[in-house]
């Protein structure tokens, strides 16, 4: 049980970083193109106030959006492992992606068709988001496979 | 909705009298406060016809007419569909500097794209007042590429002194970054004629792919806009968290959202590292917190003489009116006035001298602010 938490706290860290890190990337590449005075020293600092601001100082803190997400994806992705033989790693990865889907899907629906988080509103944007929640699905799933016999491989 | 009662009249007369203790510096002016109406779904903008009459849009799509004080129950007939959602639908109304000769008013408000029903478009349409119908429609402005989003339209009208239009045109949340290229209407002010056309003397009719009719750009969602005597253009613009500006508006500028600004996202992000950079203006005022303003008037009356030349910008955020002293175009004061209503939508001046004031929502009042007698 406690690898599991400690894999699924691992699994929210990567999501909510890469969810996170691609919204700055989003907006100073932007920035850069209209020729705004971006460098790296710029850009690690901006990362860093994100990484805080966005899970403090938001609307809504993004970790716990993700956490909501994936907790909801992780376990429906449990009771579909009892009887599907797909490979928990993958399994998991398709749950963590669809967490991120549906967050950035449904959340524009419940703002007038606004796209909160400035990263998704690309289909680009959006397939990224949706490959960070695969990538914390993968690391969820490969790290409580081997303790825990209930999970079909 | 409800018409005004003689008993709500002299409750409100009773209830309602105030003292707005002046910023600057203890000067009281003591107020007087009445209920007009009741009971106004979503109204946005009001105006002036005559001394004793106004017209007062609400976003769900009615013209309404308030005379004497009494509100008529009957809408205005003739105004056109349009998309009532998010923070759409019918917005401004402004009179015709001849209307007591033309009867021309001018509506903003949004609408679905004919072409494409799931998009919209803001519009601006002239339209003369006839009775109480809206008669000789006619669509001067739309805003070019239409949207998904039901938000950010900008949507004020004012006239410049040469007899043009000034239209704000707001980012369409989604379309921030477009409000720095010239090829589209988000996060612009638009200057057209009244005839729709577009005047020579623009400032990038000349710049190859830029729409002619911009007059401003880098703005986000411009919810005030005046014109002072001496011709200076004033506007006001939601900020996301933090960063509502006050802005001086010059032609050709450009007010820098959202490549620099004094806010950060509503996900907290950083929109921007940047709160200055050449060749984009800075504000008069901005502020953090934000105050949400959602409407601005130019004070020239007579019944407060110390309040003259002053700017008051009504707040949605945490409801309440900001009176800006002004000196040499530069706020020297500001004060928080009629913080008893919350969420306040917009504010003008009356022939009279007092200020009307009305609430935001559902069931908003139509308040008349007059110095106590």
């Amino acid at each position: 049980m406690i690898k599991q938490i400690q894999a699924f706290l691992i699994s929210l860290i990567i999501a909510t970083f890469l969810v996170v890190t691609h919204t700055t990337a989003t907006n100073l590449i932007w920035l850069h193109s209209i020729n705004m005075p971006v460098d790296f020293q710029l850009v690690l600092a901006t990362m860093a106030t994100d990484l805080v601001d966005m899970n403090s100082r938001g609307a809504f803190p993004t970790i716990a959006l993700i956490f909501v997400g994936l907790l909801i994806a992780f376990v429906s992705a449990r009771i579909i492992a009892l009887w599907s033989s797909i490979k928990a790693p993958y399994l998991y990865a398709l749950a963590g992606g669809a967490a991120l889907l549906a967050i950035v899907a449904l959340m524009p629906m419940a703002f007038y068709n606004l796209d909160l988080i400035a990263g998704a509103r690309t289909v680009a944007g959006r397939a990224y988001l949706v490959v960070a929640g695969l990538i914390a699905g993968y690391y969820f799933g490969s790290h409580i496979q081997k303790g825990d016999s209930n999970e079909a491989n | 909705m409800k018409l005004i009662n003689l008993p709500l009249f002299f409750l409100s007369l009773l209830l309602g009298s105030g003292l707005a203790v002046s910023g600057d510096q203890n000067v009281k002016v003591e107020t007087e406060i009445e209920i007009l109406a009741e009971g106004l779904d979503h109204p946005w903008s009001l105006t002036f016809i005559s001394d004793k009459e106004m017209l007062l849009t609400e976003l769900s799509g009615n013209l309404r007419r308030v005379a004497n004080g009494l509100l008529n129950p009957t809408p205005v007939a003739g105004v056109p569909e349009v998309l009532f959602a998010g923070q759409g639908g019918l917005s401004e109304i402004l009179v015709d500097p001849n209307f007591a000769d033309n009867g021309f008013i001018y509506l903003s408000f949004s609408a679905p794209d004919t072409d494409q029903p799931k998009l919209n478009r803001l519009n601006v349409i002239q339209a003369r007042l006839e009775g109480n119908v809206l008669v000789d429609h006619k669509t001067l402005f739309q805003s070019d590429p239409p949207r998904r989003t039901a938000a950010h339209y900008g949507a004020r009208l004012a006239f410049l002194a040469d007899g043009t239009l000034l239209i704000t045109s707001g980012d369409g949340f989604n379309y921030r970054e477009q409000a720095q290229a010239l090829d589209n209407h988000f996060g612009k002010i638009v200057r057209i004629n009244t005839d729709g056309s577009i005047p020579e003397d623009n400032p990038f009719t000349t710049t190859p792919g830029a729409l002619p009719g911009i007059w401003s750009y880098g703005h986000r969602n411009l919810q005030g806009l005046v014109i002072a005597d001496d011709g200076t253009v004033y506007e006001h613009e939601h900020g996301p968290q933090g960063g509502d500006e006050l802005n001086l508006v010059l032609p050709g500028k450009n007010y820098g959202w959202p490549a620099i600004t004094y806010g950060v996202d509503y996900s907290g992000a950083m929109i921007s590292p940047f709160t200055e950079h050449p060749g984009m203006e800075q504000p008069l005022k901005y502020w953090d917190p934000s105050i949400a303003p959602s409407g601005m008037t130019l004070y020239r009356g007579d019944m407060f003489p110390h309040w003259q030349g002053d700017l008051f910008i009504s707040a949605l955020v945490p409801g309440d009116v900001r009176r800006l002293k002004m000196q040499d175009n530069q706020v020297v004061g500001e004060e928080i006035l009629f913080t008893e209503f919350g969420r306040i939508r917009n504010i003008i001046s009356a022939p009279d001298g007092s200020l009307i004031l009305v609430t935001d929502g559902k069931d908003a009042k139509l308040i008349r602010v007059s110095a106590k007698k």
